[in-house]
């Protein structure tokens, strides 16, 4: 009778076995391992501020409702949006409850209006009262199709951060400062070349047509528009206005831009050392600043935005999040629930805003006497303050998942444009402003060519 | 006659792999041919748009753009890191040479770090003003403009620059290794009949390494053609200032996972993988006939 090794070995070689063994006991090894298993409702962020100051309310929340736990995880953002998506698209798992910032949120919105992952709040967000309780404008970059799929985190307008102390040093006045044009040129003598090498060694404000956050910041400070819903509208002639000026920010003989990284390390010395006077600061970079940069505390002063005209608006906006709810949640009410407490509580606002310096996009919460602190960082101005003197005039967004193609169109144009305007050595605005037309009308015709290609929105509109 | 057993055993050997094989690329390979053919957003929702993806690619200035961004930084990594891996391959298989080993492994050194990392570490030496290039290149010779703008409207230069430094010294080491193989008697014998340095490397050298050259060219081409991280670290997850920086790849994992729109980025897939088969060929059917000469 032929031995159980033999009659194996027929077929396999002892090193085979080995690795057949090794192979079933792996497998039967994971099999068994004991899976970690999560309690609560489960609740996504991205953003590490934005963990730090739900984790007392979710624990408080926790404990009021044990058998209605949320459970809070904080998980990078590009996974975040992954993961998100993925479940959106192919059923995977996706929390009940998802904090997108406005870039990501807008790419659930690429299919038809009954395939979107997010639940649809519309209708209770109406009924609750909540579209006179939150700031309007806030609503806009979760909304699509005139559906509200998400309630709004905060209002993100933007102010002009300055050196305050190279500026009073040199004995300039700033409250005479009412538009673009009164800025560069009261702020001018701070240009000086002081070391003689030929160049300015302090230019004026932080913006270039590499730097997209500084382009849509001003193109919609002033009224420009990328997107109107899903219908693009590049080439409106105010935008082609925009560019032509902000070319001749950046080039030639009135040149009063720098090109600074925006959150790098040598970004942070370049400011530090006092390179740039003046840059585009909405509320969240401002405590993104305080963390990352409190060298600059106590040299920076806010004021709005210089307008474009006399009269125009002051500020702008850039960046956002809402807190949605997955479609698929079997806890609807929960969810609902809980987003209204956090989102609309006064405690929330004053930890967001202490440790981030987001201002709330709730309304009556804006009198809160903690907006009106001193901050140190900024020469003892009030900064909640002055950001939310600016949050109701905020510029209106449109959410679509073209929103990035559009926003490239716009920056390729205005690269042209400045490489244009070196070549044939033109810097006046009306020709730089009819070749930037022409530019725009070229994106404009691609942008639309890549929206009409989507069967869906073609669909559903 | 004993009849011939089966033997089981390479069957269960392949069988992981092929398992393995099936299910991550043959079906997705299938999968994504149909999905060219289609608009998705997820598998629930699609719709049968047949070779439109195709058509809209072929007009497509965005492609294009890609495309031709993607050909000069293939050829520019081509024409210029062969050579040098080749020069250095050369250096270091000199006679006599002291420090080899050291050479050899720092030279090496760079394609043991990972392209991500190059790409931080490559983006602030490319930086304006402050960048480690520009500030030496000022620095040697004062009329270099500072602020000369790498990143923005010279980033193919910078991202063949920034793959040179990564890729010649592993190319070098599949030259180093070919002209090891050279035979020494064949070189002696050249020399003997009075044929000077750059005879013996045309007539004797080349000949010898011509199929490992033909496959670093091949391999090359490829890694080339595919070139995604380098540029979409470097240019902050962008195709950078008039899609200076946008490559093929970049363009499909914009389209597939940015937009969202997978038929599409499938599309690009295809016409991608359909290319570069037809440079292999083409490459192989070149080394054939001069194996053949």
């Amino acid at each position: 009778m032929k031995s159980l090794r033999e009659r194996f070995t027929r077929f396999l070689s002892p090193g085979a076995l080995v690795i057949l063994i090794l192979a079933i006991a792996s497998i039967v090894t994971a099999l068994v391992l004991p899976r970690t298993e999560t309690k609560g409702i489960p609740f996504w962020v991205s953003a590490q501020p934005h963990y730090e100051s739900y984790r007392p309310i979710v624990a408080e929340w926790n404990a009021r409702h044990p058998d209605r736990a949320i459970n809070l995880m904080l998980i990078h953002g590009h996974a975040l949006e992954r993961r998100m998506l993925t479940g959106f698209l192919a059923g995977t798992p996706v929390a009940d409850l998802v904090e997108p910032n406005s870039s990501t949120a807008a790419k659930g919105f690429a299919g038809p209006l009954e395939s979107v992952g997010y639940y649809d709040l519309t209708e209770r967000i109406q009924a609750e009262g909540l579209l006179d309780r939150i700031n309007a404008p806030s609503f806009a970059p979760f909304t699509t199709r005139g559906r509200i799929f998400g309630l709004p985190h905060d209002v993100h307008p933007v102010l002009l951060a300055y050196r305050a102390d190279l500026v009073e040093a040199a004995g300039i006045d700033v409250s005479t400062i009412e538009t673009w044009d009164d800025y560069f040129r009261v702020m001018s003598p701070l240009m000086r070349d002081r070391d003689g090498d030929g160049r300015p060694d302090r230019y004026l404000l932080e913006a270039w047509d590499a730097n997209a956050i500084a382009t849509i910041i001003l193109l919609q400070q002033a009224d420009g528009q990328l997107l109107d819903g899903d219908r693009p509208t590049v080439n409106l002639p105010r935008n082609a206005y925009i560019l032509a000026r902000l070319v001749t920010w950046f080039t030639g003989p009135k040149r009063v831009c720098i090109d600074i990284n925006q959150d790098s390390a040598i970004g942070h010395r370049q400011r530090l050392e006092g390179q740039v006077i003046g840059c585009l600061l909405p509320d969240w970079r401002a405590g993104q600043w305080k963390r990352e940069n409190p060298g600059l505390g106590g040299k920076l002063k806010l004021m709005p935005l210089p307008a474009w005209e006399k009269g125009g608006r002051r500020t702008s906006v850039f960046g956002g999040t809402m807190l949605a709810i997955n479609r698929r949640t079997e806890h609807f009410e929960t969810c609902w629930e809980f987003a209204k407490e956090l989102y609309l509580s006064p405690r929330l606002a004053e930890q967001m805003f202490r440790e981030t310096n987001i201002i709330s996009p709730v309304k009556e919460l804006w009198a809160s006497s903690f907006y009106d602190e001193p901050d140190p960082y900024f020469s003892g101005q009030p900064s909640g303050r002055l950001y939310i003197g600016q949050a109701p005039h905020v510029p209106v967004r449109t959410s679509s998942p073209y929103y990035a193609y559009a926003l490239q169109a716009v920056c390729n144009v205005l690269a042209e444009l400045r490489a244009f305007a070196d070549r044939t050595r033109t810097y006046d605005v009306s020709t730089l402003q009819a070749e930037a037309q022409r530019l725009l009308d070229r994106e404009q015709r691609r942008t639309e060519r890549e929206i009409e290609r989507n069967v869906f929105l073609q669909a559903d509109s | 006659m004993r009849p011939q057993r089966f033997n089981f055993a390479p069957w269960l050997f392949l069988a992981p792999f092929l398992g393995v094989f099936a299910v991550f690329t043959i079906w997705p390979l299938l999968r994504s041919f149909v999905l060219a053919l289609q608009q998705t957003y997820g598998p629930g929702t699609t719709a049968w748009v047949g070779l439109r993806n195709f058509r809209f690619l072929a007009t497509d200035p965005l492609f294009w753009t890609a495309a031709f961004n993607t050909l000069q930084y293939t050829l520019g990594s081509l024409l210029i890191q062969l050579p040098v891996a080749l020069g250095l391959a050369l250096l270091l298989n000199r006679r006599g040479l002291r420090g080899r080993g050291v050479l050899r492994l720092t030279f090496f050194a760079p394609s043991l770090v990972g392209l991500p990392f190059v790409a931080m570490l490559f983006a602030p030496i490319f930086e304006k003003r402050t960048g480690l290039l520009n500030a030496s290149l000022h620095w040697f010779f004062p009329l270099w403009d500072p602020e000369f703008a790498w990143m923005s409207e010279y980033v193919m230069s910078a991202l063949i620059l920034a793959a040179l430094w990564i890729y010649a010294g592993f190319n070098m080491v599949y030259f180093l290794a070919a002209l090891q193989n050279v035979p020494g008697e064949l070189l002696e014998a050249a020399a003997m009949d009075g044929a000077g340095p750059w005879q013996r490397f045309r007539h004797v050298i080349l000949p010898e390494i011509a199929p490992v050259a033909g496959f670093v060219t091949l391999l090359s081409t490829i890694g080339s053609f595919q070139m995604f991280e380098l540029s979409y670290i470097l240019l902050n997850n962008g195709p950078g200032p008039e899609n200076r920086g946008l490559t093929v790849m970049m363009y499909l994992y914009q389209t597939g996972f940015l937009t969202g729109d997978l038929g599409y980025a499938s599309a690009i897939g295809w016409v991608l993988a359909l290319t570069l088969m037809g440079i292999a060929l083409f490459q192989r059917r070149l080394a054939r006939r001069y194996e053949n000469r």
